[in-house]
Protein backbone atom coordinates (compact mmCIF):
# COMPACT_ATOMS: atom_id res chain seq x y z
CA UNK A 1 0.00 0.00 0.00
CA UNK A 2 1.39 2.93 -1.18
CA UNK A 3 2.63 5.82 1.87
CA UNK A 4 0.32 8.85 2.08
CA UNK A 5 2.09 11.95 3.01
CA UNK A 6 -0.12 15.12 3.83
CA UNK A 7 1.26 18.48 3.13
CA UNK A 8 0.16 21.99 3.59
CA UNK A 9 0.21 25.68 2.43
CA UNK A 10 -1.05 27.35 5.96
CA UNK A 11 2.54 28.94 6.91
CA UNK A 12 2.24 30.80 3.13
CA UNK A 13 -1.60 31.23 3.63
CA UNK A 14 -0.88 32.92 6.94
CA UNK A 15 1.43 35.14 5.79
CA UNK A 16 -1.00 36.36 2.58
CA UNK A 17 -4.15 36.81 4.76
CA UNK A 18 -2.77 39.64 6.67
CA UNK A 19 -0.23 37.63 8.30
CA UNK A 20 -1.87 35.65 10.80
CA UNK A 21 -0.13 34.37 14.12
CA UNK A 22 -0.84 31.13 14.70
CA UNK A 23 -2.83 31.73 17.69
CA UNK A 24 -5.45 33.88 15.72
CA UNK A 25 -5.50 30.73 13.60
CA UNK A 26 -5.93 28.73 16.36
CA UNK A 27 -8.96 30.52 18.13
CA UNK A 28 -10.52 30.64 14.60
CA UNK A 29 -10.30 27.11 14.29
CA UNK A 30 -11.10 26.17 17.93
CA UNK A 31 -8.20 24.45 18.46
CA UNK A 32 -4.85 25.47 20.42
CA UNK A 33 -1.37 26.53 19.59
CA UNK A 34 0.33 23.73 19.31
CA UNK A 35 -2.06 21.71 16.69
CA UNK A 36 -1.45 24.73 14.54
CA UNK A 37 2.43 24.21 14.82
CA UNK A 38 1.96 20.26 14.59
CA UNK A 39 0.23 20.48 11.52
CA UNK A 40 2.29 23.18 10.17
CA UNK A 41 5.19 20.96 10.68
CA UNK A 42 4.04 17.99 8.77
CA UNK A 43 3.96 16.02 12.63
CA UNK A 44 0.16 15.99 12.47
CA UNK A 45 -2.88 15.03 10.31
CA UNK A 46 -5.57 16.81 11.12
CA UNK A 47 -9.36 15.63 11.23
CA UNK A 48 -11.70 16.51 7.90
CA UNK A 49 -13.91 18.97 10.17
CA UNK A 50 -10.60 20.71 11.24
CA UNK A 51 -9.11 20.67 7.79
CA UNK A 52 -12.27 22.00 6.54
CA UNK A 53 -12.64 24.86 9.20
CA UNK A 54 -8.76 25.69 7.92
CA UNK A 55 -9.74 26.09 4.73
CA UNK A 56 -12.69 27.88 5.50
CA UNK A 57 -10.58 30.91 7.55
CA UNK A 58 -8.73 31.02 4.76
CA UNK A 59 -11.96 31.22 2.18
CA UNK A 60 -10.13 29.07 -0.35
CA UNK A 61 -10.72 25.15 -1.14
CA UNK A 62 -9.66 22.06 0.60
CA UNK A 63 -7.13 21.05 -1.95
CA UNK A 64 -5.15 24.71 -1.88
CA UNK A 65 -4.16 24.03 1.39
CA UNK A 66 -3.81 21.05 2.11
CA UNK A 67 -1.92 18.16 -0.72
CA UNK A 68 -1.55 15.06 -0.53
CA UNK A 69 1.19 12.41 -2.31
CA UNK A 70 1.18 8.81 -2.67
CA UNK A 71 5.12 8.02 -2.20
CA UNK A 72 5.03 3.96 -3.54
CA UNK A 73 3.12 5.15 -6.37
CA UNK A 74 5.69 7.83 -7.19
CA UNK A 75 8.57 5.85 -6.45
CA UNK A 76 7.13 2.99 -9.18
CA UNK A 77 6.72 5.73 -11.90
CA UNK A 78 10.26 6.98 -11.69
CA UNK A 79 11.34 3.13 -11.64
CA UNK A 80 9.59 2.99 -14.99
CA UNK A 81 11.38 6.04 -16.41
CA UNK B 1 7.97 24.37 24.37
CA UNK B 2 4.08 24.78 24.99
CA UNK B 3 1.84 24.92 27.16
CA UNK B 4 0.54 21.64 26.82
CA UNK B 5 4.47 20.18 27.00
CA UNK B 6 4.83 22.22 29.93
CA UNK B 7 1.89 21.36 32.02
CA UNK B 8 2.68 17.69 31.15
CA UNK B 9 6.06 18.16 32.79
CA UNK B 10 4.76 19.53 35.21
CA UNK B 11 2.40 15.98 36.35
CA UNK B 12 5.50 14.39 35.52
CA UNK B 13 7.15 15.92 38.31
CA UNK B 14 4.10 15.33 41.31
CA UNK B 15 4.38 11.90 40.03
CA UNK B 16 7.99 11.58 40.62
CA UNK B 17 7.62 13.03 44.03
CA UNK B 18 5.01 10.84 45.01
CA UNK B 19 7.12 7.53 43.49
CA UNK B 20 10.40 8.58 45.37
CA UNK B 21 8.39 9.84 48.42
CA UNK B 22 6.90 6.88 49.28
CA UNK B 23 10.47 5.07 48.39
CA UNK B 24 12.07 6.04 50.36
CA UNK B 25 9.67 5.58 53.34
CA UNK B 26 9.17 2.10 52.15
CA UNK B 27 12.63 1.45 52.50
CA UNK B 28 13.20 3.20 55.84
CA UNK B 29 9.89 1.49 58.11
CA UNK B 30 11.67 -1.88 55.85
CA UNK B 31 14.75 -1.69 57.31
CA UNK B 32 13.56 -0.21 60.64
CA UNK B 33 11.05 -2.84 61.61
CA UNK B 34 12.46 -5.86 59.21
CA UNK B 35 10.60 -9.09 57.71
CA UNK B 36 7.70 -8.43 60.13
CA UNK B 37 6.03 -5.04 58.23
CA UNK B 38 5.93 -7.80 54.97
CA UNK B 39 2.85 -9.17 56.59
CA UNK B 40 1.67 -6.11 58.47
CA UNK B 41 -0.74 -5.48 55.32
CA UNK B 42 -2.35 -2.77 57.21
CA UNK B 43 0.42 -0.48 57.91
CA UNK B 44 0.69 -0.63 53.76
CA UNK B 45 -2.63 0.03 53.19
CA UNK B 46 -2.43 3.08 55.31
CA UNK B 47 1.22 3.96 53.49
CA UNK B 48 -0.84 4.01 50.15
CA UNK B 49 -4.09 5.50 51.05
CA UNK B 50 -1.91 7.95 52.23
CA UNK B 51 0.21 8.28 49.25
CA UNK B 52 -2.90 8.33 46.84
CA UNK B 53 -4.42 11.53 48.82
CA UNK B 54 -0.97 13.46 49.03
CA UNK B 55 -0.29 12.46 45.47
CA UNK B 56 -3.49 14.70 44.83
CA UNK B 57 -2.59 17.11 47.00
CA UNK B 58 1.04 17.61 45.53
CA UNK B 59 -0.50 17.44 41.91
CA UNK B 60 -2.58 20.15 42.74
CA UNK B 61 0.00 22.34 44.70
CA UNK B 62 2.81 22.22 41.49
CA UNK B 63 -0.20 22.70 38.86
CA UNK B 64 -0.51 25.97 40.49
CA UNK B 65 2.80 26.67 41.34
CA UNK B 66 3.41 25.97 37.47
CA UNK B 67 0.26 28.03 36.50
CA UNK B 68 2.26 31.02 38.50
CA UNK B 69 5.59 30.55 36.30
CA UNK B 70 4.10 29.64 33.75
CA UNK B 71 2.25 33.39 33.53
CA UNK B 72 5.25 35.51 34.61
CA UNK B 73 7.27 33.77 32.41
CA UNK B 74 5.19 34.67 28.97
CA UNK B 75 4.78 38.39 30.79
CA UNK B 76 8.91 38.53 30.62
CA UNK B 77 8.59 37.21 27.36
CA UNK B 78 6.33 39.69 25.79
CA UNK B 79 7.44 42.37 27.17
CA UNK B 80 11.32 41.07 25.82
CA UNK B 81 9.85 40.96 22.17
CA UNK B 82 8.70 44.77 22.83
CA UNK B 83 11.30 45.45 23.60
CA UNK B 84 13.35 44.01 20.63
CA UNK B 85 11.12 45.06 18.20
CA UNK B 86 11.09 48.36 19.59
CA UNK B 87 15.08 48.44 19.01
CA UNK B 88 14.93 47.12 15.73
CA UNK B 89 12.17 49.35 14.71
CA UNK B 90 9.58 46.21 13.42
CA UNK B 91 6.58 47.30 15.42
CA UNK B 92 3.54 45.78 15.21
CA UNK B 93 3.56 42.27 14.71
CA UNK B 94 5.93 40.17 15.69
CA UNK B 95 6.40 36.40 14.44
CA UNK B 96 9.49 35.99 16.29
CA UNK B 97 7.25 35.64 19.29
CA UNK B 98 3.60 34.66 19.75
CA UNK B 99 2.18 34.63 23.34
CA UNK B 100 1.38 31.33 24.53
CA UNK B 101 -2.32 31.14 26.07
CA UNK B 102 -3.33 28.87 28.87
CA UNK B 103 -5.89 26.83 27.04
CA UNK B 104 -8.53 24.93 29.12
CA UNK B 105 -9.63 22.34 26.74
CA UNK B 106 -8.89 19.83 24.91
CA UNK B 107 -8.76 19.55 21.02
CA UNK B 108 -8.45 16.91 18.52
CA UNK B 109 -4.59 16.48 18.78
CA UNK B 110 -4.57 16.74 22.60
CA UNK B 111 -7.56 13.65 23.04
CA UNK B 112 -5.54 11.50 20.41
CA UNK B 113 -2.34 11.89 22.58
CA UNK B 114 -4.23 11.25 25.52
CA UNK B 115 -5.43 7.94 23.75
CA UNK B 116 -2.16 6.80 22.96
CA UNK B 117 -0.29 7.45 26.11
CA UNK B 118 -3.24 5.90 27.76
CA UNK B 119 -2.62 2.90 25.62
CA UNK B 120 1.21 2.67 27.00
CA UNK B 121 0.28 2.66 30.23
CA UNK B 122 -2.32 0.38 30.22
CA UNK B 123 1.06 -1.68 29.06
CA UNK B 124 2.82 -0.64 32.25
CA UNK B 125 -0.16 -1.58 34.21
CA UNK B 126 -0.28 -4.90 33.00
CA UNK B 127 2.68 -6.29 32.69
CA UNK B 128 2.93 -4.57 36.56
CA UNK B 129 -0.10 -6.61 37.74
CA UNK B 130 1.15 -10.05 35.89
CA UNK B 131 4.44 -9.88 37.69
CA UNK B 132 2.20 -8.74 41.06
CA UNK B 133 0.64 -11.96 40.24
CA UNK B 134 3.57 -14.30 40.01
CA UNK B 135 4.89 -12.99 43.12
CA UNK B 136 2.07 -14.60 44.96
CA UNK B 137 2.34 -17.52 42.69
CA UNK B 138 5.75 -18.02 44.40
CA UNK B 139 4.85 -17.54 47.56
CA UNK B 140 6.22 -14.05 48.24
CA UNK B 141 4.98 -12.31 51.12
CA UNK B 142 1.23 -10.47 50.00
CA UNK B 143 2.88 -6.83 50.66
CA UNK B 144 5.38 -7.42 47.98
CA UNK B 145 1.85 -7.99 45.45
CA UNK B 146 0.59 -4.89 46.76
CA UNK B 147 3.39 -3.02 46.47
CA UNK B 148 4.08 -4.36 42.97
CA UNK B 149 1.06 -3.42 42.17
CA UNK B 150 0.90 0.19 43.58
CA UNK B 151 3.76 0.73 41.59
CA UNK B 152 2.71 -0.20 38.41
CA UNK B 153 -0.09 1.99 38.88
CA UNK B 154 2.31 5.05 39.44
CA UNK B 155 4.74 3.62 36.91
CA UNK B 156 2.18 3.67 34.29
CA UNK B 157 0.93 7.19 34.79
CA UNK B 158 4.91 8.11 34.47
CA UNK B 159 5.09 6.57 31.44
CA UNK B 160 1.67 8.41 30.36
CA UNK B 161 3.00 11.60 30.73
CA UNK B 162 5.95 10.81 29.24
CA UNK B 163 4.75 8.97 26.43
CA UNK B 164 2.32 12.11 26.17
CA UNK B 165 5.38 14.53 26.25
CA UNK B 166 7.18 12.10 23.37
CA UNK B 167 3.94 12.72 21.02
CA UNK B 168 3.31 16.38 21.46
CA UNK B 169 7.61 16.67 20.49
CA UNK B 170 7.65 14.19 17.68
CA UNK B 171 3.98 14.29 16.42
CA UNK B 172 1.41 12.09 16.00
Amino acid sequence: MAKVVISNNIRKLRFYNNEMTQQELAKKTGVTRQTIVAIENCKYSPSLELAFRISDVFKTKLEDVFTCEMIEEKEKKENIK
Amino acid sequence: MYYQEKKTIASIVAGVLVVVIYSIYGIRKYLELGEILLNDMKFWATAILIAIGGGIIVAIIIQIIFHIIFAIANEVAKEVAKEISKKTGNEGKNEAYEEDEITNFEDEMDKLIALKAMRNSYIVVGIGFVIALITLYLKMPPAIMLNISFMAFSLGSLFEGFSQLYFYRKGV
